[in-house]
Protein backbone atom coordinates (compact mmCIF):
# COMPACT_ATOMS: atom_id res chain seq x y z
CA UNK A 1 0.00 0.00 0.00
CA UNK A 2 2.76 1.99 0.94
CA UNK A 3 4.51 1.74 -2.34
CA UNK A 4 1.89 2.08 -4.59
CA UNK A 5 1.49 5.51 -2.72
CA UNK A 6 4.85 6.69 -3.55
CA UNK A 7 4.80 5.08 -7.46
CA UNK A 8 1.55 7.72 -7.57
CA UNK A 9 3.75 10.46 -6.06
CA UNK A 10 6.45 9.94 -8.10
CA UNK A 11 4.55 9.25 -11.34
CA UNK A 12 2.64 12.43 -10.55
CA UNK A 13 6.08 14.67 -9.62
CA UNK A 14 5.77 17.07 -12.37
CA UNK A 15 1.77 17.69 -11.51
CA UNK A 16 1.01 20.49 -8.88
CA UNK A 17 1.31 19.62 -5.13
CA UNK A 18 1.47 16.21 -2.95
CA UNK A 19 -2.39 17.51 -1.91
CA UNK A 20 -4.11 15.61 -5.35
CA UNK A 21 -1.88 12.76 -4.44
CA UNK A 22 -3.37 12.30 -0.91
CA UNK A 23 -6.76 13.16 -2.70
CA UNK A 24 -6.10 10.34 -4.90
CA UNK A 25 -4.67 8.05 -2.64
CA UNK A 26 -7.92 8.54 -0.73
CA UNK A 27 -10.09 7.28 -3.92
CA UNK A 28 -8.10 4.07 -4.09
CA UNK A 29 -8.11 3.10 -0.92
CA UNK A 30 -11.99 2.98 -1.02
CA UNK A 31 -12.40 1.99 -4.95
CA UNK A 32 -9.71 -1.25 -4.94
CA UNK A 33 -8.84 -4.12 -3.14
CA UNK A 34 -5.59 -3.54 -1.11
CA UNK A 35 -3.61 -6.15 -3.36
CA UNK A 36 -0.23 -5.47 -4.41
CA UNK A 37 -0.32 -5.12 -8.06
CA UNK A 38 1.18 -2.48 -10.02
CA UNK A 39 -0.02 -2.97 -13.59
CA UNK A 40 -3.89 -3.62 -13.37
CA UNK A 41 -3.86 -0.87 -10.72
CA UNK A 42 -2.10 2.07 -13.38
CA UNK A 43 -5.14 1.16 -15.56
CA UNK A 44 -7.70 1.25 -12.92
CA UNK A 45 -6.04 4.55 -11.58
CA UNK A 46 -5.71 6.54 -15.33
CA UNK A 47 -9.66 7.62 -15.26
CA UNK A 48 -9.98 9.01 -11.92
CA UNK A 49 -6.56 10.53 -11.85
CA UNK A 50 -6.82 12.53 -15.07
CA UNK A 51 -10.38 12.86 -14.02
CA UNK A 52 -9.44 14.69 -10.69
CA UNK A 53 -6.14 16.57 -12.15
CA UNK A 54 -8.28 17.48 -15.58
CA UNK A 55 -10.53 19.71 -12.97
CA UNK A 56 -7.62 20.68 -10.91
CA UNK A 57 -5.08 21.48 -13.12
CA UNK A 58 -6.48 25.00 -14.06
CA UNK A 59 -6.33 26.17 -10.72
CA UNK A 60 -3.54 24.62 -9.26
CA UNK A 61 -1.39 24.53 -12.59
CA UNK A 62 -0.71 28.00 -12.25
CA UNK A 63 1.09 27.86 -9.16
CA UNK A 64 3.32 25.29 -10.01
CA UNK A 65 4.94 25.82 -13.05
CA UNK A 66 8.84 25.08 -12.70
CA UNK A 67 11.20 26.69 -14.95
CA UNK A 68 15.00 26.41 -14.39
CA UNK A 69 17.09 29.70 -14.30
CA UNK A 70 19.54 32.10 -12.49
CA UNK A 71 18.67 34.08 -10.05
CA UNK A 72 17.76 37.77 -11.17
CA UNK A 73 20.99 40.50 -11.63
CA UNK A 74 21.22 43.54 -9.51
CA UNK A 75 23.63 46.12 -9.72
CA UNK A 76 24.34 45.03 -5.91
CA UNK A 77 24.77 41.60 -6.89
CA UNK A 78 26.91 42.02 -10.08
CA UNK A 79 29.40 44.38 -8.26
CA UNK A 80 29.63 41.55 -5.46
CA UNK A 81 30.77 39.03 -7.75
CA UNK A 82 32.93 41.05 -9.61
CA UNK A 83 35.11 42.58 -5.96
CA UNK A 84 34.70 38.75 -5.09
CA UNK A 85 36.49 37.50 -8.46
CA UNK A 86 39.22 40.43 -8.32
CA UNK A 87 40.05 39.46 -4.45
CA UNK A 88 40.51 36.23 -5.61
CA UNK A 89 43.05 36.79 -8.27
CA UNK A 90 46.43 36.52 -6.91
CA UNK A 91 48.32 39.95 -8.34
CA UNK A 92 45.53 42.05 -6.22
CA UNK A 93 45.40 43.38 -2.58
CA UNK A 94 42.58 42.69 -1.42
CA UNK A 95 42.61 45.68 1.16
CA UNK A 96 43.71 48.25 -1.53
CA UNK A 97 41.02 46.79 -3.88
CA UNK A 98 38.16 49.69 -4.45
CA UNK A 99 35.15 49.82 -7.42
CA UNK A 100 37.35 52.72 -8.08
CA UNK A 101 40.78 51.63 -8.28
CA UNK A 102 42.56 51.61 -11.95
CA UNK A 103 43.61 48.21 -12.44
CA UNK A 104 47.01 49.92 -14.40
CA UNK A 105 47.72 53.56 -12.06
CA UNK A 106 46.57 52.39 -8.53
CA UNK A 107 46.95 48.32 -8.63
CA UNK A 108 49.76 47.98 -11.00
CA UNK A 109 49.10 45.30 -12.90
CA UNK A 110 49.80 45.25 -16.44
CA UNK A 111 47.61 44.30 -19.65
CA UNK A 112 48.15 40.79 -19.95
CA UNK A 113 46.64 40.88 -16.00
CA UNK A 114 44.44 42.92 -17.27
CA UNK A 115 43.35 40.48 -20.53
CA UNK A 116 43.23 37.32 -17.25
CA UNK A 117 41.05 39.67 -15.35
CA UNK A 118 38.37 39.93 -18.01
CA UNK A 119 38.56 36.48 -19.13
CA UNK A 120 37.86 35.07 -15.04
CA UNK A 121 34.92 38.12 -15.33
CA UNK A 122 33.43 35.89 -18.52
CA UNK A 123 34.00 32.56 -16.69
CA UNK A 124 31.96 34.20 -13.94
CA UNK A 125 29.39 36.10 -15.40
CA UNK A 126 28.85 33.13 -18.36
CA UNK A 127 29.03 35.33 -21.42
CA UNK A 128 31.85 36.70 -23.94
CA UNK A 129 33.32 39.72 -23.79
CA UNK A 130 34.48 40.78 -26.99
CA UNK A 131 38.19 41.94 -27.63
CA UNK A 132 37.48 45.19 -28.19
CA UNK A 133 35.17 46.18 -25.39
CA UNK A 134 37.44 44.08 -22.93
CA UNK A 135 40.64 46.05 -23.22
CA UNK A 136 38.62 49.45 -22.76
CA UNK A 137 37.44 48.49 -18.88
CA UNK A 138 39.98 49.53 -16.35
CA UNK A 139 38.54 49.64 -13.38
CA UNK A 140 36.31 47.24 -11.23
CA UNK A 141 33.43 50.28 -12.10
CA UNK A 142 33.32 50.27 -15.64
CA UNK A 143 33.17 46.12 -15.07
CA UNK A 144 30.05 46.45 -13.53
CA UNK A 145 28.45 49.29 -15.76
CA UNK A 146 29.35 46.87 -18.70
CA UNK A 147 27.98 44.04 -17.35
CA UNK A 148 24.66 45.75 -16.51
CA UNK A 149 24.43 47.00 -19.70
CA UNK A 150 25.11 43.58 -21.42
CA UNK A 151 22.42 42.12 -19.32
CA UNK A 152 20.09 44.91 -19.36
CA UNK A 153 20.41 45.08 -15.76
CA UNK A 154 18.42 48.57 -14.70
CA UNK A 155 18.31 50.29 -11.44
CA UNK B 1 64.73 55.23 -29.90
CA UNK B 2 64.34 52.51 -27.63
CA UNK B 3 61.10 52.33 -26.35
CA UNK B 4 61.24 49.66 -23.23
CA UNK B 5 58.92 46.98 -23.34
CA UNK B 6 57.64 48.62 -19.73
CA UNK B 7 55.79 51.14 -21.68
CA UNK B 8 54.89 48.70 -24.77
CA UNK B 9 52.39 46.69 -21.95
CA UNK B 10 51.43 49.99 -20.44
CA UNK B 11 52.94 48.65 -16.63
CA UNK B 12 53.90 51.22 -14.29
CA UNK B 13 52.50 54.45 -16.11
CA UNK B 14 52.77 55.41 -12.21
CA UNK B 15 56.85 55.82 -12.53
CA UNK B 16 57.36 56.74 -16.42
CA UNK B 17 55.31 59.26 -18.22
CA UNK B 18 53.96 57.27 -20.86
CA UNK B 19 55.72 57.73 -24.49
CA UNK B 20 53.71 57.60 -27.28
CA UNK B 21 54.14 54.10 -29.42
CA UNK B 22 54.70 54.24 -32.84
CA UNK B 23 51.80 53.21 -34.79
CA UNK B 24 53.01 49.63 -35.64
CA UNK B 25 54.30 49.02 -32.10
CA UNK B 26 50.72 49.77 -31.09
CA UNK B 27 49.12 47.25 -33.44
CA UNK B 28 52.32 45.15 -32.23
CA UNK B 29 51.21 45.00 -29.06
CA UNK B 30 47.25 44.93 -30.03
CA UNK B 31 48.30 41.42 -31.19
CA UNK B 32 50.20 40.27 -28.46
CA UNK B 33 47.31 40.63 -26.36
CA UNK B 34 44.69 39.42 -29.15
CA UNK B 35 46.71 36.30 -29.29
CA UNK B 36 47.59 36.15 -25.52
CA UNK B 37 42.86 35.57 -25.56
CA UNK B 38 42.81 34.02 -28.27
CA UNK B 39 45.16 31.71 -26.34
CA UNK B 40 43.01 31.27 -22.93
CA UNK B 41 39.66 31.00 -24.77
CA UNK B 42 41.01 28.20 -26.56
CA UNK B 43 43.01 26.37 -22.99
CA UNK B 44 39.37 27.29 -21.30
CA UNK B 45 38.07 24.37 -23.89
CA UNK B 46 40.58 21.50 -22.61
CA UNK B 47 38.33 18.77 -21.12
CA UNK B 48 40.63 17.62 -18.14
CA UNK B 49 41.08 20.38 -15.31
CA UNK B 50 44.97 19.73 -14.56
CA UNK B 51 45.58 20.07 -17.98
CA UNK B 52 44.00 23.20 -18.08
CA UNK B 53 45.61 24.72 -15.19
CA UNK B 54 48.99 23.45 -16.22
CA UNK B 55 48.63 24.91 -20.28
CA UNK B 56 47.41 28.10 -18.47
CA UNK B 57 50.32 28.55 -16.25
CA UNK B 58 52.93 27.66 -19.71
CA UNK B 59 51.24 30.12 -21.32
CA UNK B 60 51.76 32.61 -18.55
CA UNK B 61 55.12 32.06 -18.05
CA UNK B 62 56.00 32.51 -21.49
CA UNK B 63 53.93 36.11 -22.00
CA UNK B 64 55.51 37.12 -18.83
CA UNK B 65 59.00 35.85 -19.49
CA UNK B 66 59.39 37.53 -22.68
CA UNK B 67 57.39 41.00 -21.57
CA UNK B 68 60.53 42.41 -21.34
CA UNK B 69 61.55 42.58 -25.26
CA UNK B 70 62.33 45.56 -27.06
CA UNK B 71 63.22 44.13 -30.67
CA UNK B 72 60.61 44.38 -33.06
CA UNK B 73 61.30 41.39 -35.27
CA UNK B 74 61.77 39.19 -31.84
CA UNK B 75 58.56 39.96 -30.79
CA UNK B 76 57.42 39.11 -34.82
CA UNK B 77 58.78 36.39 -34.03
CA UNK B 78 57.18 35.22 -31.00
CA UNK B 79 53.73 35.92 -31.78
CA UNK B 80 54.19 33.53 -34.53
CA UNK B 81 55.50 30.99 -32.69
CA UNK B 82 52.62 31.62 -30.19
CA UNK B 83 50.22 31.44 -33.17
CA UNK B 84 51.85 27.61 -33.99
CA UNK B 85 50.84 27.22 -30.50
CA UNK B 86 47.82 27.97 -30.71
CA UNK B 87 47.26 26.23 -34.11
CA UNK B 88 48.42 22.89 -32.71
CA UNK B 89 46.47 23.00 -29.80
CA UNK B 90 43.40 23.73 -31.51
CA UNK B 91 44.20 20.57 -33.80
CA UNK B 92 44.65 18.23 -30.87
CA UNK B 93 40.88 19.87 -29.35
CA UNK B 94 39.49 19.11 -32.21
CA UNK B 95 40.71 15.82 -32.67
CA UNK B 96 39.93 14.81 -29.15
CA UNK B 97 36.45 16.10 -29.81
CA UNK B 98 35.73 14.05 -32.84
Amino acid sequence: MAARVLQQCVRSFARPSLRLCTRNVAVRATATPAVFIHRPLSFAAESPRTRLFGQSRISVGVFCRQYGDLPPLTLETIKERVMYVLKLYDKINPEKLQTSSHFMKDLGLDSLDQVEIIMAMEDEFGFEIPDAEAEKLMTPEEIVQYIADKKDVYE
Amino acid sequence: MKTAVVVLLGMSASRLPPAALSLKQFLQRQKVLQIYRTLLRTIRQVPDEADRRYLRDWARGEFRRNKEATNQDAIRMMVTQARNHLEELQKSLALARS
